[in-house]
């Protein structure tokens, strides 16, 4: 009962880059149909997932998030055409490099939400945070100044 | 031994061309173990050049096409590699730059010679016969094996001989050793949490001097993303955090383009060992793209293209 | 100056009397490299060393220094860092110790940084002199010696069985009065001391000419021989960082919600960003421009500001250069460049 509770205290701060087309409105759809999904999530708009830079991922993770989604169109219906292909490539390099380092690389995730699926990513954003919390917040990059 | 005065004669034969700017290559250092990169443009000073295997600078670091005329450059094996992938990325036009190729057996480490003797104020002479490296100065004479001595990455080069050149100095060699990421999957195999000690350790050292950036080749990014200060995403504090990030980010900007030659391992000053991370990301970028940087100047980088079929099938 | 001796055996419990009333710092061995850190036991330290890869000034002008803290909740609130802990450390080689004399020309000159200076105060400097200079070691030739005492309140000499302990300041003295195992010198004691003095200064090989360095850079300033040697300078900064008496710094505003802090880091004369101003223009736009500034400043800007060069002779700088750029060549080959 005590541990519950504990495990209950830590909301994670999840990051969600979404492209405007797919993903973000996806995510327009699950909120106009009234769909309930975790408040953790802060959603940030990008025109693809392809934009995402790494270094944006990496900053994030340095202030604090907990986890970053991205969210991009499933392949082959990228509206630039490449953009979700550039960004699995980058996205995987990432993930294996933070792995190298010491850092659970499940902090990221890729994942394909088309602008008709939701309920989808109302379900992709309650597994994720639900995931999140069960890693626990994250301590090892944190920007720690002595200030 | 490299034939040295087939080296001089065809640095002559570049030099007597006008549209020669200066020919990159190796002389002397001042004590020691030392050597350095050397731009002759000169003829008069072509008894100043040397090739032994103490000159492990990457000269491919200095070669540029801002000027008009053309550049000389003296590469080894794993040199070349760097040339082709800057050709790659268009930052040198192939047809500005002479390239003089040494076939590679092998360069000596001065960490590792260190650890046997220390190092003298005279300069040493160095002999390869057979598999040994004998290392005279003054009136001592040691005698090594060269596996013991060499770089780490000599041991495994799969490039000894240059892959581009118009002149070769040498007859060429063929590869002794095969790339098997072996440091790099012992690694693998520890825990998360052990491998976060091992880097955070590492990184602890780490005293942002970015000389790893500048001594490497393929770092040629006018304003690097360490020092953009809108937006600032490395604050210039020294601590572990913005120290691991410095080494993700550049890590992760030389995914795909990195040949591996070692040079920033070399130069840190508190012994960070970089390679290991660089070769992790040589290795996965093997196996999951069947990619290999510096071998072809005509492909296209490793994030500018895609296959349908890329692995991350367990993307949903 | 008193003169003392104090048995090998006996150095670990200088060491713990030390402890009991500072905080020791003293070269400490991880993985091949020798570093100035903080002990909490005698057996920590190693004294059987050359020099440390980064200098002392790391503890007094650290890397990464807080001027202020603020935070705006309600008001702006402002907060001075504390005070700087009494310090004793020891093993500084007199070469850093030097260097450190030299910072303070530079931190009290028309303004007096108490952040730096109240740090030298409440440090007690013992020292240990050199019996083994390496390669590229020429105190000797600006103005330094192995056994050199400037900057010192103690000096130690190795003198086989027994350290010869010289009570250079008034500080120093404080020391006998919490450590009484200190032996009064022998003749014999002196004898030994004065020839493993000679020795390391004989041992000692490498000489830079320095004498009217400062009249001779006066006239080659223009001479593109700066230029030759800075074609192979590759920006890395190693140099300026290892220094013990460089000491250009940076001034970032670093800040997360409504928590910050104006901090003060290390900068490097030799990055392309180095009088950079905001406008794009750098009067320094060249690597032969910052190499020929960072010499004149060592050997002429110095000594005409404040009569002493700005290099102490640790070598470290020509050991660490990943393309051989050596100072010690640098200045004796300028000698030799025609007017």
């Amino acid at each position: 009962m005590v541990v519950k509770i504990m495990s209950e205290k830590f909301e994670p701060n999840i990051l969600a880059f979404l492209c405007n087309w797919c993903s973000y409105a996806g995510a327009d759809l699950a909120g106009t149909s009234r769909i309930q999904y975790s408040p953790n999530v802060k959603i940030i708009r990008v025109m693809c997932s392809g934009r995402v830079n790494p270094v944006f991922i990496l900053n994030a993770l340095q202030n604090g998030i907990d986890g970053v989604l991205i969210g991009g169109c499933h392949p082959g219906e990228c509206h630039y055409e490449t953009g979700n292909y550039l960004a699995r490539r980058r996205i995987t390099i990432l993930k294996k490099l933070l792995e190298y380092i010491g850092i659970d690389s499940r902090r990221i995730k890729l994942t394909w939400v088309s602008a008709s699926e939701g309920q989808k990513f109302a379900d992709v954003i309650n597994e994720y945070t639900a995931e999140i919390k069960k890693i626990g917040p994250i301590k090892k990059i944190v920007r720690r100044n002595e200030w | 031994m490299v034939d040295t005065k087939k080296l001089k004669n065809e640095i002559l034969k570049i030099l007597e061309k006008k549209d020669v700017k200066h020919v990159i290559c190796y002389t002397a250092g001042s004590y020691g173990f030392q050597t350095r990169p050397f731009f002759i443009s000169k003829k008069e000073d072509i008894e100043k050049i040397i090739f032994s295997p103490l000159c492990l600078h990457n000269l491919s670091l200095y070669v540029n096409n801002n000027d008009e005329k053309k550049i000389g450059v003296v590469v080894k094996g794993c040199d070349s590699k760097s040339v082709v992938q800057l050709i790659q990325e268009k930052q040198l036009d192939r047809k500005k730059i002479i390239i003089i190729g040494i076939p590679c057996k092998g360069v000596i480490d001065p960490k590792k010679l260190r650890e046997k003797i220390s190092e003298p104020l005279e300069q040493v002479d160095v002999k390869e016969i057979k598999d040994k490296y004998i290392i005279t100065f003054k009136d001592k004479k040691h005698e090594f094996n060269k596996k013991d001595l060499v770089f780490d990455k000599c041991l495994t080069c799969e490039h000894p001989t240059p892959i581009i050149y118009d002149v070769l100095i040498d007859e060429k060699i063929k590869p002794t050793g095969k790339e098997k990421y072996e440091q790099v999957k012992t690694f693998e195999k520890q825990t998360i949490d052990n491998k976060w000690k091992f880097w955070e350790e590492q990184f602890s050292k780490c005293i942002r001097c970015y000389a790893c950036r500048n001594v490497c080749p393929i770092c040629f990014c006018e304003e690097c993303m360490a020092e953009q200060l809108n937006p600032q995403w490395l604050y210039r504090s020294v601590n572990i955090s913005e120290n691991t990030i410095w080494h993700i980010m550049r890590a992760f900007h030389l995914a795909g383009r990195c040949t591996g030659c070692g040079e920033c391992e070399r130069v840190c000053p508190m012994d960070i060992p970089l390679m290991l991370l660089n070769k992790k990301l040589e290795k996965e970028i093997k196996e999951l793209y069947d990619y290999i940087p510096g071998t072809n100047p005509e492909n296209i980088p490793l994030f500018a293209m895609y296959k349908p079929d890329d692995p991350g099938g367990d993307i949903k | 100056m008193k003169r003392y001796t104090i048995h090998k055996q006996k150095i670990n419990d200088l060491i713990k009397t030390l402890l009991k009333k500072y905080r020791v710092i003293a070269p400490v061995e991880k993985n091949d490299i020798i570093l100035f850190k903080q002990i909490e036991r005698p057996d920590e330290i190693k004294l059987d060393f050359t020099n440390s890869k980064i200098p002392p000034k790391s503890i007094f002008l650290p890397q990464t220094e807080t001027l202020f803290k603020f935070s705006t909740d309600k008001d702006i609130k402002l907060e001075t860092p504390k005070n700087f802990e009494e310090t004793a450390l020891f093993g500084i080689r007199p070469c850093d110790a030097k260097s450190l004399d030299i910072l303070k020309n530079v931190f009290s000159d028309e303004y007096e940084d108490n952040l730096f200076l109240s740090k030298l105060k409440n440090t007690l400097f013992i020292g240990l002199t050199c019996k083994d200079p390496p390669v590229n070691c020429f105190c000797t030739s600006v103005d330094g010696s192995p056994f050199g005492t400037a900057g010192l309140d103690i000096l130690l000499t190795d003198i086989e069985d027994k350290y010869f302990v010289e009570i250079i300041t008034k500080k120093g003295e404080n020391l006998l009065k919490i450590f009484k195992d200190l032996k009064p010198v022998t003749k014999k004691d002196i004898e030994k001391k004065t020839t493993i003095a000679k020795n390391a200064e004989n041992k000692i090989k490498r000489h830079m000419q320095t004498k009217n360095i400062e009249k001779i850079l006066d006239q080659i300033f223009e001479n593109n021989f700066w230029g030759e040697i800075a074609k192979r300078c590759v920006g890395c900064g190693i140099c300026t960082y290892l220094c013990p008496t460089c000491h250009c710094f940076d001034i970032q505003d670093e800040k997360k919600g409504k928590h910050g802090a104006r901090i003060r880091v290390w900068d490097s004369c030799m990055y392309s960003e180095y009088t950079k101003q905001a406008s794009g223009y750098n009067p320094r736009p060249s690597q032969m421009n910052r190499i020929r500034n960072r010499i004149y400043h060592k050997f002429n800007y110095f000594p005409k500001n404040s009569q002493v060069f700005g290099c102490v002779g640790c070598g470290r700088c020509i050991t660490e250069c990943p393309v051989n750029i050596d100072i010690i060549e640098t200045i004796n080959d300028a000698r030799q460049v025609k007017k």
